[in-house]
């Protein structure tokens, strides 16, 4: 494990009498030093010790960011479990994992639409073993073989990633504002959001619920420049707002995940005359490339310090000095330096400007977050009754089931509601007596054979 | 009250026919938690007030029937103010 004065170094260094967070009450540097001390304690006494690990399953709120930092602060690992993950993923996860506590609510107030929420953490003890890699970060990502990929990334790998955004033209700046939509489970929020802005002196500003108009009331709380960051659907949230004053201080909005379609981007800019922004990342790297200011729209620039090409099939690759993946030896997503991201993409000789062209393999993104439907279908194809599945993306996850003995729609909604976080569900399933199959027996896979087979 | 006639399916169905950008005819049934943001933000909108739902009413919500229930029990209730 890392030398974890970085923590300090990197991140909670400045004055203590800056705001780093606005919940909406004041959380200046200060008082986060001082809860990370606290938290420090806490988690040393519940047995974490420098070179073990610390699960994290909280949702996003102050406590998340006090462990998370007094973890990393202790020399120990934090693995990353977003709380929307259902107790038989966690358990999944920890048994692989074995970290040395677990970091749960035993208390939270908020709901389904709260951006932060109101925790009261308890710590429990769980193994007596070391962390199984050097990373200071594990992130957990859909995998196209079933259980969860298992991604590490270093303190190095992070801080080079934080001074990588230090260094693009069009982030927040020292003194301004960054309106925290993702969460900060995954890299966006993560890095882009919380560690930046730590690191940076912005100020984090969750706004009060996941409305639209609750995130331009965040935007008006303060006179200092704004940038909301988020994904495509909260461009949806703002732009369907009814106009109220002007909002100067409203500067840009930064959005990753999927691109966004150039009617939205007009309707945006014309609204709120603030920039729309992209971004490019990966759970494995971080932020590949940008456009902050939407000028290479659909294409962005490598981010400094990052070097993209394309491979001779036409698949992006990211230098990335070691594999990310924990446990796993696979020279198709890594080898040599370099990330094979699984996107389709060109790199423009003369610019050097990437365009992402789609996915590869079967991962498709839902609200920013990735999932891989071979996990969905293999969760599925597992569940008693069903024969076989096939899971597609049609507008939205669409599962089609052929059962092999008595079963229903909603028997197998609430088995999967156990299996898998509800970001990863199906949206419609149905069943089929037969799914379509070509004349070898294979599963027939295209949405509109699906359509048309369906009653 | 607001003046709006009573929320409906159809109601509904057509918000997150906007979102989704496809046919309300073909939006599906089941509500996750980004259809549902959209929902209330939408709904309020429409009403011109804030639903005060409740973290039981929300998690209570898994189709656009239970959305439909749950707005018109919060609607019937007078804003405040």
């Amino acid at each position: 494990m890392d030398d974890p004065s970085w923590v300090d170094d990197v991140l909670l260094a400045g004055p203590s009498t800056d705001v780093c967070f606005r919940l909406p009450d004041p959380v200046d540097r200060g008082t986060l030093r001082r809860l990370v001390g606290e938290a420090q304690t806490r988690l040393a006494e519940a047995g974490l010790r420098p070179g073990g690990a610390a699960a994290l399953r909280l949702p996003p709120s102050l406590a998340y960011v006090v462990n998370l930092l007094a973890t990393w602060r202790s020399g120990a690992q934090a693995v990353l479990l977003d709380h929307r993950l259902t107790d038989h993923e966690v358990a999944q996860a920890l048994e692989r994992l074995t970290p040395q506590v677990v970091i749960a609510p035993v208390r939270s107030g908020g709901g389904a639409l709260k951006i932060f929420v109101d925790v009261t953490e308890g710590v429990t003890a769980y193994s007596d073993r070391p962390a199984g890699s050097p990373h200071a970060v594990i992130q957990l990502s859909s995998g196209s073989t079933g259980p969860s990929k298992v991604i590490g990334r270093s303190a190095a790998s992070l801080v080079a990633e934080v001074r990588r955004y230090t260094r693009i033209d069009g982030v927040a700046l020292p003194g301004e504002r960054i309106i925290l939509l993702p969460s900060m489970v995954h890299v966006l929020g993560l890095v882009g959001g919380l560690l930046y802005g730590l690191h940076a002196r912005v100020t984090l500003v969750p706004p009060d619920r996941l409305s639209g108009d609750a995130v331009l009331a965040a935007v008006a709380a303060d006179d200092s420049p704004a940038t909301v960051l988020g994904v495509p659907f909260h461009i949806g949230l703002l732009a369907s707002t009814r106009p109220t004053g002007p909002l100067p201080q409203f500067r840009r909005m930064t959005t990753g995940g999927e691109l966004v379609p150039p009617a939205v981007v007009a309707a945006f800019t014309d609204r709120f005359g603030a920039t729309l922004g992209n971004m490019y990342g990966m759970t494995e790297v971080g932020v590949i490339g940008t456009d902050l200011h939407g000028r290479h729209r659909p294409a962005i620039a490598p981010a400094p310090g990052i070097e993209v090409r394309e491979s001779s099939t036409g698949e992006l690759w990211v230098s990335c000095p070691d594999s990310p993946y924990v446990g796993l030896s696979d020279p198709d997503r890594w080898a040599d330096g370099w990330l094979h991201t699984r996107d389709a993409g060109t790199v423009d000789p003369d610019t050097g400007l990437v365009t992402v062209r789609g996915r590869l393999d079967s991962q498709v993104s839902v609200g920013g977050l990735k999932v891989d439907l071979t996990e969905v279908e293999a969760t599925l194809t597992g569940l008693p009754g069903v024969g076989a599945a096939v899971v597609v993306y049609d507008n939205g996850i669409t599962a089609y089931v052929q059962p092999d003995g008595p079963t229903s729609e909603e028997a197998l909604e609430t088995l999967l509601a156990e299996r898998l976080a509800g970001y990863k569900r199906p949206r419609v399933l149905r069943l089929l007596d037969r799914l379509p199959r070509t004349t070898t027996g294979k599963l027939v896979r295209s949405t509109e054979a699906l359509r048309a087979a369906t009653p | 009250m607001s003046g709006q006639p009573e929320l409906g399916r159809a109601d509904l169905l057509t918000m997150l026919a906007e979102m989704t950008g496809k046919p309300a005819d073909e939006v599906p049934d089941r509500v996750g938690s980004m259809e549902l943001a959209w929902l209330v933000h939408m709904v309020e909108q429409r009403h011109d007030r804030r639903l005060d739902l409740t973290d039981d009413q929300l998690a209570g919500i898994r189709t656009v029937d239970d959305a439909v229930a749950v707005f018109r029990a919060c609607l019937s209730v007078p804003a405040d103010g």
